[in-house]
């Protein structure tokens, strides 16, 4: 099992009365209250932390959001060519830019291209569909952007695995007439795909692709949903079944040298969900394209959201949402976790979020590399006889 | 509602009346059948009113995205019609799609009237001309959209819809208000809701024009309309008082007798 450290770079420094006066704290939240002295500080501490993670064997995740105080990775290719060049041996991943908004594919493939050079051949490239705020920021069109992210996948690569000169591409969403990208990746055929999502015809689509599927917060039910989507569209393709690394899951994590440190410093963690979610109706639950109609008369009565609403260290870890306590706890919740979900093989660890400091991140995933990392290798396979979530 | 097979396109259709053609071109969502504005003008016309592709019960074709499969079905529409004196009427995005429309010059249209369209780019480029649609607070919608948005008629919605979801709305209605809303966001997201090229082309448009404009309306204002009015050649510019973006909805008698005191020319 792998270890990956995915920090958003969040900016919680905005006065709490801004934050509740203002109708949303992404997408529109002026830049005023973004400090760049205090933002700088924010960069060299994160950047500090994914050296560490470099030296003591902790995959490192980078990803983007715009305009707002859960994200100050605003262009993921830019930070994670930072990274790579700042690290010497573990995997990056970008998880990613938003290849919904971005109009060219073709220039995502060169980024990563690059990247992958640069890091000599340690990057995996990650795609998200993007939320409702980013269709704002980017002001790109929130209607049928499942098709246009598998389109902008396959030009991307397409672009990564084509060496013989320029190739032509005239999509539904995309045309380029010349495409013919210089470096070409370091890695052979291409760095390993990603994709976030628990969008179950999604998922059955990365099966048949072979990506790896990572599910964010998912819990014990929708993952193994997700998870099993992906395994039976690969069966009824004919296609080998996978193996765990086809699969990633993120949660909240905390590791402190006792689980009573762990909690009390962990119960900062899900500011993500009670500060840095804040969004106006029209940029969630009226944005066009973000549910099916059919579904609008359930989430417009009681609320799109499926966050927790019990957001106390105990319950995520209940619901399989962190990963919390000192080391020999966490181990065995990610056990559990990868138990009930049906093997999973890399778990993504949300640590630095919210006000949790430098020293307190750093501390968490030296106990992470030294206590937990080892316990997760060499595993048993997972019981083929757990219960799947539709039983 | 019957359906109307416009080539390999069935559109979900509203007629009423008899008597001179008018066709509707609808804007945030279908031409409600009980609006009082459409009974009193079917008083004495055959009033037709498609619902476009995914609006209503009209089905959205694969790739059909754009403004130009609007403009070229309801060109399609007014070549299918009997008459050859068609009078359209385009509302808000609806009046876009009629301006688009007219500007082709198709040999079936006798007139046109545009109700608060959108479509045109006037001011600068830090200017917007058009309250942006999907962006903007459901509220804010509501209070720019209507004159009085207390006193809109129940069950028939226009921009602002969402204010008045509630618990007595049905599953269906919600489902057709949201499938109307994507679609139209599909059509029109960027550039928001014109066409950066059409005002250097409704200098075409040879019909005898009316252009009606609720005084209140603050999605697009009374001076966009005069702006508007004044690109097609001897159109006429009217305002509706005490009404906002849809004057046909909440002052249905005046945007009545607006219309049928539009002197036709070729009658």
């Amino acid at each position: 099992m792998e270890l990956w450290n995915h920090c958003e770079n969040p900016y919680p420094f905005v006065p709490a009365e801004v934050l509740d006066a203002a109708p949303a704290v992404r997408a529109s939240l002026p830049n005023k209250y973004c400090e760049p002295e205090i933002a700088a500080g924010l960069y060299d501490e994160v950047f500090e932390e994914y050296q560490h993670c470099d030296d003591i064997g902790l995959n490192i995740v980078t990803n983007e959001h715009h305009s707002g105080i859960n994200n100050l990775w605003a262009a993921s290719p830019v930070i994670t060519g930072i990274v790579a060049r700042l690290t010497k041996k573990v995997r990056i991943l970008s998880l990613g830019t938003l290849i919904t908004v971005r109009p060219d594919p073709v220039r995502v493939a060169t980024e990563y291209a690059t990247i992958d050079v640069i890091s000599r051949g340690r990057l995996d490239i990650g795609f998200v569909k993007s939320g409702a705020t980013e269709m704002v920021s980017g002001d790109a069109n929130p209607m049928r952007i499942r098709e246009r992210e598998w389109e902008a996948i396959d030009l991307i690569e397409k672009s990564l695995t084509s060496h013989d000169g320029p190739f032509s591409w005239e999509g539904k969403f995309f045309t380029h007439a010349h495409v013919n990208i210089w470096p070409r990746p370091y890695q052979s055929p291409r760095p390993e795909f990603w994709a976030a999502t628990s969008d179950l015809p999604t998922c059955a689509e990365l099966g048949r692709r072979g990506m790896i599927n990572t599910l964010l917060f998912g819990g014990y039910d929708r993952t193994r949903t997700a998870f099993d989507t992906y395994k039976k569209a690969r069966a009824v393709a004919g296609l080998p079944a996978p193996g765990e690394d086809r699969f990633s899951y993120m949660a909240f994590c905390y590791v402190g040298d006792t689980d009573e440190e762990a909690h009390r410093i962990g119960q900062k963690i899900p500011w993500f969900l009670t500060v840095s979610m804040k969004s106006a109706p029209q940029m969630s639950k009226f944005m066009p394209g973000q549910i099916a109609p059919e579904m609008t008369p359930a989430a417009w009565r009681a609320g799109v959201s499926k966050r927790p609403t019990d957001l106390s260290v105990e319950s995520l870890i209940r619901q399989g949402q962190m990963f919390c306590g000192n080391p020999d706890s966490v181990v065995r919740q990610i056990k559990e976790f990868r138990q009930r979900v049906g093997g999973v093989g890399r778990i993504i660890m949300m640590t630095r979020q919210g006000l949790v400091t430098h020293a307190e991140a750093m501390k968490s995933f030296s106990l992470a590399a030294k206590e937990v990392l080892p316990q997760l290798q060499g595993l048993n396979p997972v019981d083929a006889d757990m219960p799947t979530a539709a039983q | 509602m019957t359906a109307m097979r416009v080539g390999p396109f069935e559109l979900e259709t509203l007629r009423i009346g008899n008597g001179r053609t008018v066709l509707l071109i609808h804007g945030i969502n279908p031409i409600h059948p009980d609006s009082p504005f459409l009974l009193k003008l079917a008083a004495d016309a055959e009033v037709i009113a498609p619902s476009h592709p995914g609006f209503g019960g009209s089905p959205l074709p694969a790739d059909f995205d754009t403004m130009y499969d609007l403009v070229n079905l309801y060109l399609a529409v007014l070549d299918s019609l009997p008459s050859d004196d068609v009078t359209v009427i385009g509302f808000s995005f609806g009046g876009w799609i009629a301006a688009e429309l007219a500007v082709a010059n198709p040999k079936h249209l006798g007139r046109l009237i545009l109700v608060d369209p959108v479509g045109i780019k006037l001011g600068g480029r830090e200017d917007r001309d058009i309250v942006h649609f999907f962006n903007t607070d459901p509220g804010e919608l509501d209070q720019r959209s209507w004159h009085d948005p207390a006193r809109r008629p129940p069950g028939i919605h226009g921009l602002g819809w969402q204010a008045t979801i509630s618990e007595k709305m049905t599953d269906q209605e919600m489902i057709l208000l949201a499938r109307n809303w994507d679609t139209l966001c599909l059509y029109a997201w960027r550039p928001h809701m014109f066409n950066p090229q059409l005002k250097h082309w409704l200098h075409r448009i040879s019909v005898p024009t009316k252009v009606i404009w609720g005084e209140s309306d603050r999605i697009v204002t009374p001076d966009y309309g005069r702006a508007y009015a004044g690109l097609i050649p001897g159109a006429e510019f009217t305002i509706i008082k005490h009404a906002g973006h849809h004057p046909e909805l909440e002052q249905p008698e005046a945007f009545v007798s607006a219309v049928t005191s539009f002197p036709d020319p070729r009658r």
